[in-house]
């Protein structure tokens, strides 16, 4: 299970089968170059495994004014 | 993915590059693009004295800290322009950035002045992101005339300046495609102004910002969300995804092929306005009818170089030197 905490929202989900960032990416919505991915203060790339257990931080690249 | 540059892991992957770059080398690609864009449009050497408008978003301090960087003798000016939740988040992480990293910053409070955004808001009629974008635009530059700067720096990147590209081409709007680029000329009443990081994206400034642990801020402007820059922003990143690149290509070939031809076409000619001198199309500047409707005192505009007036808060004697 991965847990992702979206920003700016300050929401969470969980998702049982995701293996890669960019299969994180799609399940939530998202396109590489939108969002940084984040675990443990480290920026991923596309291509990075997660691992069961990992906590991931998913922050919106856009401006809000 | 390994670092293009070093072989290390990666951090960031930028397809437009055809690169991926680890944190570190990912910060020296940043600074070349920065160095790159003040090269090729002679924006600023190290005799300017250079205002940074910082408005505590990642793109605004993200410059200031490369500009530091670049040797750049730079000061910040940030206007709080008194929205409940938002402005004092975005004021508190000006004030910290700019005191962690030893930058002089001055704070220009709008509602002593009789325009904090949400009284405006009330009773204006048009939209209010226009109306605050040009509030800040008059006390930006008012400030780096009246306090002996050359330079005005703003933090607009790739995605800000395409958007407003594709928008006024659009509406085919020819006075804003003439004025469109990344250095506008010093001129009577006006100073030079720049935009360094406009051939770095919004996510590349992004990750810049977490890089360098800038703080995010929790609390966006409530009015932004009328705004309609992001609709042609998403177009554009749609149209990114599939060719990646295109954006930094479209607004370089305009810089290089387009706006010379909307540039020839001759501008608004501008006088001065009766009552602040500021340059303006019309007989008084927006900003002074603004005061006017808001039935703002206008003697406070005539001494508006005053910091006491201004009520300019001078932060820098608290810096923290690295």
């Amino acid at each position: 299970m991965i847990t992702v905490f979206f920003e700016p929202e300050g929401t969470s989900i969980s998702l049982p089968r995701c293996t890669t960032v960019l299969q994180l990416l799609h399940q939530t919505g998202r396109k590489p170059g939108r969002a940084l991915v984040i675990r443990n203060g480290e920026l991923l790339t596309p291509d990075r495994r997660l691992t069961p257990g990992d906590s991931i931080i998913l922050r919106d690249v856009g401006s809000r004014g | 993915m390994k670092c293009t540059r070093c072989r290390a892991e990666a951090a960031v992957a930028l397809p437009s590059h055809h690169s991926a770059f680890c944190p570190e080398c990912f910060l020296l690609f940043c600074r070349r693009m920065v160095e790159r864009a003040i090269h090729d449009h002679a924006m600023c050497t190290s005799e300017d004295r250079v205002l940074v408008a910082l408005s505590g978003g990642k793109d605004s301090l993200s410059l200031a800290w490369l500009l530091k960087e670049l040797g750049y003798t730079i000061a910040g000016l940030h206007i709080d322009l008194g929205i409940p939740g938002a402005s004092p988040v975005a004021r508190r992480i000006t004030e910290s950035f700019c005191s962690r990293h030893g930058i002089p910053l001055s704070v220009l409070e709008m509602e002593p002045l009789g325009l904090g955004m949400v009284e405006v808001r009330q009773r204006i009629r048009r939209p209010i992101c226009s109306v605050c974008g040009q509030t800040k635009r008059y006390f930006f530059n008012r400030f780096a005339l009246d306090n002996g700067f050359t330079v005005l720096a703003t933090g607009h990147n790739l995605d800000d300046e395409t958007s407003r590209l594709l928008a006024n081409l659009l509406r085919w709007d020819t006075a804003f495609l003439a004025d469109q680029g990344p250095v506008l000329s010093a001129q009577e009443g006006f100073v030079r102004k720049i935009k360094p990081l406009y051939r770095l994206s919004e996510f590349e400034t992004a990750n810049l910002s977490f890089l360098l642990g800038i703080e995010t801020a929790s609390a966006p402007c409530p009015y932004s969300a009328k705004a309609t820059f992001p609709v042609y922003k998403a177009l554009l990143a749609d149209l990114e995804d599939r060719q990646p690149g295109r954006k930094l290509q479209f607004y370089e070939g305009f810089l290089k092929h387009g706006r010379q031809h909307f540039a020839a076409q001759g501008k608004t000619p501008l006088s001065f306005c009766r009552r602040c001198g500021s340059p303006t199309s019309t007989e008084i500047c927006g900003v002074c009818r603004l005061r006017e409707m808001m039935g703002a005192p206008a003697e406070v505009m005539i001494a508006i170089s005053s910091p006491a007036v201004l009520r300019t808060q001078d932060v820098s004697g608290s810096a923290e030197k690295e």
